[in-house]
C-alpha cells in the first residue's frame, strides 16, 4: 500500500531531522517525566485522603495514567505535529503543493511531520503501565491483553478521526490552531476515570471528545472490567467516526477549492 | 527601575509611564477583540481544570462520609469556583511568549521603545482578562447551577479579598516575568517552564486546597510564592483563614513582590544587553 | 501539434468580508459581517498547444495566479469549463496530477530541516517512480541545474537562489508534461534569474513540455515566451505574440538624437526623457513620428537619429495604468 510506503519515508525523514539533536531526547524524557510526576503527585494527594476513588484502586489509576501517556505520545509523534503543520500550510498557502500531488491528500497531511522524540511519552507511559500491573500483581491474561489492545486501537482511531475533523475546520476558519486547544483541554480530563465526572461532562468526554474511549476504556480492559459489549460499541463508534471524518475532510477540500457544494 | 524610589524625578517618571496605559489598553483591547473566539477556546481549559478537581474531591468527600479535610462537596464547589475566577485574573502567558519573542527578534522593537516592555505586557494581560470575563462569568453561573456551591461570605472577607487578589496578580506577574527572562540565556525554556508549572500546580492550591496536602508539602507551600497568587486570595474570600493567617499572608505577598521586582530591575538590563549582543 | 489546454469562459468570483477599523467596527463585526463579491477572473477563453511556452502578464491581483490555480486543479471555477490534458483539473485525478507540476516562487515544498535529497526521496514515493527512473532523472537535473553539492545540505542552509533551483528540480523529478510556474524568479538576483530562465528554455526544448508562466519580470517573459497573455482586472486583454503586443499598445516612439552642439530646449518636438550634453532622448506619439523626425532634421544639426519602441516594461506599465478598455 502506498500509504505505508509514505509512512516509512516520513518516519525516516523525521528521524533524520531530529537525530541531529539527540540531546533533545533527554530533555523530552525530563519534561515528560516531570509531567508524569506532577500527575502522580496529584493522585498521591488524593489517595492520602481515601482508599478508592469511584471504585478505582491506586494501582489501577497509575495504570490509567500510563495509558494516558501512551496515547498522548502517539498523538504527539505524528498526528498533532502533522495537522498543526497542515494548518500553518493553509495560512501560508503551502497546502497548495499537497493538493497537486498524486496521492491522497489526507494521508499526506497526516504524515507530514514526525516528532520522533515524543516517543519518550509512549516509553514512560508503558513503564508506568507495566510497573502498576506488576506491583499490584494484576492478572492480565490473553483475554484482558487482547481486549486492551482492541480498546486501544478503537481509541486511537477515534482520536485520529477527531483530530482530522478539528483540522478540517481550518478550511473555514483561519486561526484554527486554537481549536486544537479544545482537544488538549478536554484530554487532560482523561487523567481521571471519566466515570467520576457529572453526567454532562462524562457524555462530552465520551461522545464529543473521545477521551473516554482513548484512555478510560483501555484502562478498564487492563483491570478486567470492560465488557464485551462496550468493546464492540467502541469499535463500532470508531468506524463511524472514521467514516465521518473522511467525509468531512472531503467536504473541506471541496470548500478550499471553492467548489459550490 | 521597577522598585519605586520616592524622589521627585521618580514620581514624574512613574506618572509619565502611567500615561502610556490608556493607549496600551486601547490597542490591546482591539487585538483581543479581534481574537475573541480563539481566546474563548483557551478558556475551556481554565474552566475544565477546577471542574475536574472539584469532581475528584467531591467524590472523595462523599466516600468519606460527607466531608474531607473540613470541606463538604458544596464547600469544594465554592472553593474551586472562586479559584477559577482568581486563577483567571492572575495567570499570565509570558513564560510561553518570551521564547517566541527572543527567537523571532520581537524584542528588538521593544528595546527601541523608551518604556519598559513590562508595562505593555501588563496592559495586554489586563485587557485580555477583561474581555474573557465575558466567558468566565457565564461559566461560573452554569457551574453554580451544576454544583450547588455553599458560600458563607462576610463583608470583611470580601473587602480583604480585593487587596489579596491585586497583590496576588502583581506577585504572579512579576514572578513569571522574572522566570521568563531565562529565555535570554537558554533555548531550553520549555524544561524550565515545565518544572515551574508542575510545582505551581501542586503548591498553589489547584490540585487541592493546601490544607489537604500532606503536612510537609503544605508547610513548603506556606512560604513559597505559588499559593499566594491563587489559593490564598480564594481562602481569604471564603473566610477560611484566621486574622493572623491573613495578615501573615499579606506580609509574605509583599516580600515576594519586592523580591521579584528587585530581580527584574537587576536582571532586565543584563538580559537586554545579552540579547543585543547575541543579536537576532 | 495537439491542444493540451482548452479554456472556455472560465470565471472565478469570491465573497470577501468587509471590516472597518476601530473598536466599534470590531464589535459590530461580531454581530454581522458585511461581504462583497470580487470577480477575480472574468470569462477567460484560450487554448494552448503542446510544447508552447506562454507568459501571463498583469499587475498584482489581476487574476493570473487564480487562473493558474484553476488550471492546476487547486481552485474550482465559478463558471466556464477547462480541459487540461483531457482532464477537468479540479477533479484532481491522480493520473492528471502525475503529469503536471506547480512551482510557486514565494512558497516552498522542500522540508526545511533536512537535506534536499530526502525531500526528493519523498517525491519519489509520492509520484511512485521506480528507483531507476528516479536515479536517471535526478542525475539529469543535477547536471542541468548544477545541484551537485547542494543535495546533502539542509534546506535552511541554502541561499534563496539555491533553494529555488532545488524547488524546481523537486518539481520536475516526475517529468511533468505541463509546468505551471507562478513567479518562479521572484526575489532572485539577476544572474540567477537568467540561469533559471535558460534552464526552463532547455527543459522545454528537450522534453517538449508545455510551460505556463507568470512573472513580474518582463525579462523572463521576453526571453522565454513567444506568446503572451495579458490579464487585467480579471479580463483577458491580449493573447498573441509579444511583438504584436508592443505594436498594438505602444502609442509612442522613442527618438534618440546625437546633435552637433548641445541645444537649449527640445520640448517643442516632444516629451524630453533625458538630455545630456549633445545626447537627448525624446518621446513622441506614434502617428506623429514621421512628421517630427522631418522637422528635427530640418531645424537641427543632427549627427545621428534613432527611432525605437520604448522598453517593454514601460509599455506594459502604460497599458495597465490606462486600463486600456
Amino acid at each position: 500500500m502506498n500509504a505505508l510506503r509514505l509512512l516509512v519515508v516520513y518516519f525516516r525523514i523525521g528521524l533524520l531531522g531530529e537525530a541531529q539533536y539527540r540531546v533533545n531526547f533527554l530533555f523530552q524524557l525530563f519534561e515528560t517525566g516531570l509531567g508524569m510526576a506532577s500527575v502522580l503527585a496529584a493522585i498521591w494527594v488524593v489517595f492520602s485522603q481515601t482508599d478508592t476513588l469511584g471504585g478505582w484502586k491506586p494501582a489501577e489509576l497509575t495504570a490509567l495514567i500510563g495509558i494516558y501517556f501512551i496515547v498522548l505520545g502517539s498523538i504527539n509523534v505524528m498526528v498533532a505535529p502533522s495537522l498543526q503543520k497542515f494548518m500553518e500550510d493553509i495560512v501560508t498557502g503551502n497546502f497548495d503543493y499537497t493538493l497537486t500531488k498524486p496521492a491522497d491528500a489526507q494521508v499526506l497531511v497526516s504524515l507530514s511531520e514526525v516528532r520522533i522524540w515524543r516517543l519518550a511519552d509512549v516509553l514512560l507511559g508503558a513503564v508506568a503501565l507495566v510497573v502498576s500491573i506488576v506491583r499490584e500483581s494484576m492478572v492480565v491474561g490473553w483475554v484482558e491483553g487482547g481486549k486492551f489492545l482492541l480498546a486501544l486501537l478503537a481509541g486511537a482511531v477515534m482520536v485520529y478521526s477527531f483530530w482530522i475533523v478539528l483540522a478540517t475546520l481550518a478550511f473555514w476558519f483561519i486561526r484554527v490552531e486554537n481549536i486544537l486547544q479544545i482537544f488538549w483541554a478536554m484530554y487532560t480530563a482523561g487523567r481521571w476515570p471519566v466515570g467520576i465526572y457529572p453526567g454532562w461532562l462524562k457524555w462530552t468526554l465520551t461522545l464529543v471528545v473521545p477521551v473516554a474511549f482513548a484512555v478510560t476504556v483501555p484502562a478498564e480492559a487492563v483491570s478486567g472490567r470492560a465488557s464485551g459489549t462496550s468493546l464492540l460499541g467502541a469499535l463500532g463508534l470508531a468506524c463511524v467516526l472514521f467514516a465521518f471524518s473522511r467525509w468531512f475532510w472531503r467536504v473541506g477540500i471541496r470548500k478550499y477549492a471553492g467548489a459550490s457544494s | 527601575m521597577l522598585v519605586p524610589t520616592f524622589t521627585w524625578g521618580a514620581v514624574m517618571h512613574w506618572l509619565r509611564t502611567l500615561q502610556a496605559y490608556p493607549a496600551f489598553l486601547r490597542i490591546s483591547l482591539l487585538s483581543n477583540l479581534q481574537y475573541r473566539a480563539s481566546g474563548a477556546i483557551w478558556m475551556i481549559g481554565s474552566i475544565l481544570e477546577p471542574v475536574v478537581y472539584l469532581t475528584v474531591w467531591s467524590t472523595v468527600a462523599r466516600s468519606q462520609g460527607g466531608s474531607v479535610g473540613g470541606y463538604t462537596p458544596e464547600e469544594f464547589a465554592a472553593y474551586y469556583m472562586t479559584l477559577l475566577l482568581v486563577n483567571h485574573l492572575t495567570f499570565t502567558w509570558v513564560m510561553h511568549e518570551f521564547q517566541y519573542r527572543v527567537q523571532y527578534g520581537h524584542f528588538s522593537f521593544a528595546l527601541l521603545r523608551p518604556i519598559h516592555p513590562i508595562h505593555e505586557d501588563i496592559a495586554l494581560n489586563l485587557s485580555f482578562k477583561a474581555v474573557q470575563l465575558a466567558v468566565i462569568l457565564p461559566a461560573l453561573i452554569l457551574l453554580g447551577l451544576a454544583f450547588h456551591p455553599r458560600f458563607d461570605l462576610d463583608p470583611l472577607s470580601v473587602a480583604l479579598f480585593l487587596p489579596a487578589l491585586a497583590m496576588g496578580f502583581l506577585l504572579r506577574f512579576l514572578f513569571e516575568w522574572t522566570l521568563a527572562m531565562a529565555a535570554f540565556w537558554t533555548t531550553r525554556v520549555t524544561a524550565i517552564n515545565q518544572s515551574y508549572f508542575s510545582v505551581q500546580m501542586l503548591l498553589s492550591g489547584r490540585v487541592a486546597p493546601i490544607s489537604l496536602l500532606p503536612s510537609w508539602v503544605a508547610a513548603a507551600a506556606g512560604f513559597l510564592p505559588f499559593y499566594y497568587a491563587s489559593g490564598f486570595p480564594v481562602e481569604v474570600a471564603l473566610g477560611r483563614l484566621s486574622t493572623d493567617q491573613v495578615l501573615r499572608g499579606f506580609g509574605i505577598q509583599l516580600v515576594w513582590i519586592t523580591v521579584a521586582a528587585a530581580v527584574i530591575s537587576l536582571v532586565w538590563r543584563r538580559s537586554a544587553r545579552k540579547f543585543t549582543a547575541v543579536g537576532s | 501539434m495537439s491542444t493540451v489546454i482548452e479554456i472556455d469562459r472560465l470565471s472565478k468570483s469570491y465573497v470577501v468580508p468587509v471590516r472597518g477599523a476601530g473598536v466599534r467596527a470590531s464589535i459590530v463585526s461580531l454581530v454581522k459581517r458585511k461581504t462583497r463579491t470580487v470577480e477575480a477572473v472574468k470569462e477567460i477563453s484560450l487554448s494552448v498547444e503542446a510544447g508552447e511556452v506562454v507568459g501571463f502578464l498583469g499587475p498584482n491581483g489581476a487574476g493570473k495566479t487564480t487562473t493558474l490555480k484553476m488550471l492546476s486543479g487547486l481552485l474550482h471555477p465559478t463558471g466556464g469549463t477547462a480541459s487540461v490534458l483531457g482532464f477537468e483539473p479540479w477533479k484532481r485525478n491522480n493520473d492528471f496530477l502525475r503529469q503536471i507540476t506547480l512551482v510557486m516562487g514565494q512558497r516552498n515544498q522542500l522540508i526545511w530541516d533536512i537535506p534536499v535529497i530526502d525531500s526528493f526521496d519523498r517525491n519519489r514515493v509520492i509520484y511512485r517512480l521506480t528507483r531507476e527512473e528516479y536515479r536517471e532523472r535526478l542525475d539529469e537535473l543535477v547536471e542541468l541545474l548544477e545541484l551537485g553539492e547542494l543535495l546533502s545540505k539542509p534546506v535552511r542552509n541554502l541561499s534563496l537562489g539555491e533553494r529555488m533551483k532545488c524547488e524546481v528540480a523537486a518539481a520536475l523529478l516526475h517529468h511533468p508534461r505541463i509546468l505551471f510556474l507562478d513567479e518562479p524568479t521572484l526575489g532572485l538576483d539577476v544572474s540567477m534569474q537568467r540561469r533559471l530562465r535558460t534552464f526552463v528554455e532547455q527543459y522545454n526544448k528537450r522534453t517538449g513540455a508545455t510551460v505556463l508562466l507568470t512573472s513580474h519580470y518582463m525579462a523572463d517573459v521576453e526571453a522565454l515566451c513567444p506568446r503572451v497573455v495579458v490579464i487585467h482586472h480579471g479580463e483577458l486583454l491580449f493573447d498573441g505574440k509579444l511583438a504584436d503586443l508592443v505594436r498594438k499598445f505602444s502609442a509612442q516612439k522613442t527618438l534618440v538624437l546625437e546633435l552637433e552642439e548641445s541645444q537649449e530646449d527640445l520640448s517643442r518636438f516632444g516629451q524630453v526623457v533625458s538630455q545630456e550634453g549633445s545626447r537627448a532622448t525624446l518621446r513622441v506619439p506614434k502617428q506623429d513620428t514621421a512628421e517630427v523626425t522631418a522637422r528635427i532634421l530640418r531645424e537641427l544639426k543632427v549627427q545621428d537619429l534613432n527611432v525605437a519602441d520604448p522598453p517593454i516594461d514601460e509599455i506594459i506599465d502604460q497599458v495597465f495604468s490606462r486600463g486600456m478598455a
